[in-house]
């Protein structure tokens, strides 16, 4: 059984119940069971091929689930496709890598982030989400192609904000980011959850994404490891040991 | 001098209709990986769909609407429902097997179900000829140029100032990204195939009154509208119609001043020349691959 040194009182916002996905042979998610807490910014971590990023994809309806249920707020969500997701329960995804259509202007990506809201609408939430974004703001009519890679990270994560989601999704926000953009984006997604939004985060940038987040939940093949208050975990001293792996790290932590 | 901008106005008006043709292969390319070898066919059909409404007194803009209408149903979401969507998970090779499959049986067809003759077919703009100076223009030069221009123009404009537009665009660019953002990506590749349908109606328009409708007048034109797209990019609509305006252009200039038995040879020899020198086209984007 994974460990636990969460608090059980807190509302359960996602649940995973014995999922198993993959890509077409493989199975990368192996009878995955986990809970996210509502209004937290929880913290996936785990060795590579853990399944982390999987467990995200098959969250957005982008990998079949091939056995198991996904609850969002209690309702099954198992099986619903990523734009009912957006639309129907505010549930929002920031891909890893790069995201956006280069050859369109930033404004353009902005429009398109809200497609499902309608034009009107979106354009009455841009103007709210360039004001977290300066930079941004400031390069609207330029191909989105030509921002930093800090800038594009913005765009993106404001890209998802315009739907205001009740839950967001992302993968990897800090790679290639300097360490000061990474920080901007951090305190973003922790004034998002400070706000009401539960955030899931998978991040290789173990130590820094421990600090912002309130709970971190360990994979190793497939399976949930242990699921610990964050604070607790960064002063784990072995915390290295679970993020890289090794023979023991399919075990609680002690 | 005269002699060389005439030919160069014609050349153009030629090559505005493999900008037509050429573009829908860009857009199919695009947004789902589609390459259709049948492009030509998909011209063919339509021009006796035309001449068979014609036929029955159906007045031509009518007659024009009705096989967009058809050709939509049929070019459009049957190609896609029955040939591209079960072949491209295999990826696009099959398609382009399918596809030159696909050409060859809509030719011999229509010439084994309906006729091997060359049937006249009404000019939209007329047959006269207009003198600026020296130089003698043809109403349908003039007229097939100007109408292929604005449906490409119009398409170019309806990609980028919409937000329909843009998603076609957003699919074609990253497919993954497009559906993280609940873009209809099936949507909008249907509304890919539909304008290709649709400019394949208007390129049957423009072509038959000089060509003429015959079974086997897509052959050429498809071939051409494919190097066409490739010349002037294949990941860029507004390649297809630089690449079908040099293509019309050398061809005429070619045929006039080389020899007519060349003329043909034209658009494969700067096709080589550029799969060469700049392998993603006069206007296309360099696109790395992923390993």
């Amino acid at each position: 059984m994974p460990t636990s040194g969460t608090d059980k009182s807190e509302p359960i916002c996602i649940e995973l119940d014995d999922v198993v996905a993959g890509y077409g042979e493989l199975v990368i998610l192996n009878h995955l069971s986990l809970q996210v807490s509502r209004g937290k910014v929880t913290l996936l971590i785990g060795p590579n091929g853990a399944g982390k990023s999987t467990a995200l994809k098959t969250l957005f309806g982008m990998l079949p689930v091939r056995h198991g249920r996904i609850r969002l707020d209690g309702n099954d969500i198992t099986g619903a496709a990523p734009r009912d997701l957006l639309t129907r329960h505010g549930v929002a995804f920031v891909p890893q890598g790069r995201n956006l259509f280069g050859r369109l202007s930033v404004y353009e990506n902005l429009e398109l982030g809200g497609i499902t809201l309608g034009m009107k609408t979106t354009r009455e939430r841009i103007p709210e989400v360039l004001e977290r974004f300066p930079c941004v703001k400031n390069r609207l009519h330029s191909a989105a192609a030509s921002l930093s890679g800090g800038e594009q990270k913005q765009l993106e994560v404001g890209r998802a904000l315009l739907l205001r989601p009740k839950v967001l999704l992302i993968d990897e926000p800090s790679v290639g980011l300097s360490p000061l953009v990474v920080q901007d984006v951090f305190l973003l997604l922790r004034a998002l959850a400070d706000a009401g939004t539960t955030v899931l985060i998978v991040e290789q940038n173990v130590r820094s994404a421990l600090k912002l987040a309130d709970e971190a939940i360990a994979l190793a093949s497939g399976r949930h490891v242990l699921h610990r208050r964050a604070d607790e975990l960064l002063s784990d001293p072995d915390l290295d040991r679970l993020f890289l792996g090794g023979t023991r790290a399919a075990g609680p932590i002690p | 001098m005269a002699d060389f901008l005439q030919l160069f106005i014609s050349g153009l008006a030629t090559g505005s209709i493999y900008a037509l043709a050429g573009l829908g292969f860009t857009l199919l390319w695009q947004t789902s990986g589609t390459i259709n070898f049948a492009q030509g066919e998909f011209v063919m059909l339509p021009t006796f769909a035309l001449l068979a409404f014609s036929a029955i007194g159906v007045p031509l803009p009518a007659a024009f609407a009705l096989t967009c209408v058809l050709a939509v149903v049929v070019l459009g979401w049957g190609f896609k429902r029955g040939i591209a969507d079960p072949l491209l998970r295999f990826g696009s090779m099959p398609v382009v097997v399918a596809t030159l499959g696909l050409s060859i049986a809509l030719r011999n067809g229509v010439r084994a179900g309906y006729s091997a003759e060359a049937h006249p077919f009404p000019s939209l703009f007329g047959d006269d000829v207009f003198r600026i100076g020296r130089v003698a223009v043809t109403s349908v030069d003039v007229g097939t140029l100007a109408a292929a221009l604005v449906l490409v123009l119009a398409t170019q404009a309806f990609l980028a100032r919409t937000v329909t537009g843009r998603a076609m665009q957003a699919v074609a660019q990253d497919t993954t990204s497009a559906v993280v953002l609940g873009i209809d990506v099936p949507r909008m590749i249907f509304y890919t195939f539909a304008i290709n349908a649709i400019l394949a109606c208007a390129a049957a328009l423009l072509i038959a009154p000089t060509y003429l409708a015959k079974f086997d007048m897509g052959e050429s034109l498809g071939t051409k509208a494919f190097f066409a797209a490739v010349i002037g990019g294949f990941n860029n609509s507004r390649g297809a119609l630089l690449g079908g305006l040099v293509v019309g252009v050398c061809e005429n200039l070619a045929a006039a001043y080389v020899s007519a038995s060349y003329k043909d040879a034209v658009a494969l020899a700067i096709f080589i020349v550029v799969i060469l020198v700049r392998p993603q086209g006069l206007v296309g984007q360099r696109v790395e691959r992923k390993v």
